[in-house]
């Protein structure tokens, strides 16, 4: 007999950026995993290519901007009426920006942290209300090992994906009582639409990084295992710490 | 933007007073211009013009005025 301890068969699992990057990869391996998923980000025609790519059927498509983090709490509210109660959240939407010291703005930085790390935390009240998670939920937030490590030039974002891990703390004990786990995932540097981003803004610094970590650059995919892994029952006994998945990078 | 407002940016970008940049300036002759000063010019271009200026565009670029014909080609097209 054949046992896959990250199985997600009748898991019902809410993934934000899933239009793109580790957030599509993400949804993509859950639903090989059986899990049922809503998809979320802005734009749905993006959402639509991502849920077009997904193993089986009965997964939604929820185009929703994070950025109105009032309406977090209720829409969760909302999508548990209509879909049942959520196993799990993955907030794996995030904003990326070099933004030196001398060109950052009161604005720009509200809003990398407002999508980062706010959404995060409404993400988190919202799935924590009653009818709105099952048993054993598992709240996975994306950090970044530009959390972990510093970096010039893009201090908002490494101060937003810093924030992620104490959050992922936090809540861990303050969730605990109703049986939601909460981690975070560091990821290190992976190819996508944001890493691309990143050589459009600064060419020559993806190579530099790349060297900097001992097994080269990762997939999607790499991260997404980790994320899986968390959600499943596999890490019940799991809850406020950081997966690293960084091909190495902070090993130095 | 016209020349005149661009290079007031650039001024205050490198931190100079106002006036100081008249165009003909080498990028390799300012003290201040360093890799940080790259995206800071492309975050200004995005933030004020919203053109997404190719790094490797800037990084061909000698002159002060140079910068500014790439932005006006970047506008351009």
């Amino acid at each position: 007999m054949s046992i896959n301890p990250m199985d997600l068969t009748g898991r019902l699992i809410l993934v934000t950026g899933a239009s793109s990057g580790i957030g599509r990869a993400t949804a993509l391996l859950l639903s090989q995993l059986n899990a049922r998923l809503i998809l979320v980000a802005r734009n749905r025609d993006r959402l639509e290519q991502t849920h077009s790519a997904l193993e089986g059927t009965n997964h939604q498509v929820e185009p929703f901007d994070l950025t109105n983090l009032d309406a977090i709490p209720g829409w969760i509210k909302d999508l548990a009426s209509r879909s049942g109660p959520l196993h799990g959240v993955v907030h794996g939407a995030g904003v990326y920006g070099v933004i030196p010291l001398r060109i950052l703005t009161a604005p720009k930085l509200e809003e990398i942290l407002r999508v980062n790390l706010s959404a995060a935390m409404l993400l988190a009240k919202g799935f924590r209300q009653k009818g709105c998670h099952a048993d054993g939920g598992s709240l996975v937030l994306l950090s970044s090992v530009a959390g972990l490590r510093g970096h010039a030039g893009i201090s908002a974002y490494t101060a937003s994906k810093a924030a992620l891990l104490g959050l992922a703390r936090s809540l861990a004990m303050e969730l605990a009582r109703e049986g939601i786990r909460v981690n975070c995932v560091a990821p290190g540097l992976v190819a996508t639409e944001m890493s691309a981003q990143v050589e459009e803004q600064t060419p020559g610094e993806i190579a530099g990084v790349e060297n900097a970590h001992p097994l080269g650059a990762g997939r999607p995919r790499d991260v997404a295992n980790g994320i899986a892994f968390l959600l499943s029952d596999a890490a019940r006994w799991i809850t406020g710490t950081t997966l690293t998945i960084d091909g190495g990078y902070t090993a130095h | 933007m016209t020349r005149e407002e661009f290079l007031l940016s650039i001024d205050e970008l490198l931190e100079l007073e106002s006036g100081t940049l008249k165009g003909s300036e080498k990028l390799a002759d300012l003290e201040n211009w360093d890799s940080l000063s790259i995206v800071s010019f492309m975050g200004l271009a995005k933030e004020r013009l919203n053109i997404t200026l190719p790094a490797k565009g800037i990084a061909a670029c000698q002159s002060v005025d140079d910068l500014f014909a790439l932005i006006r080609s970047q506008a351009a097209s």
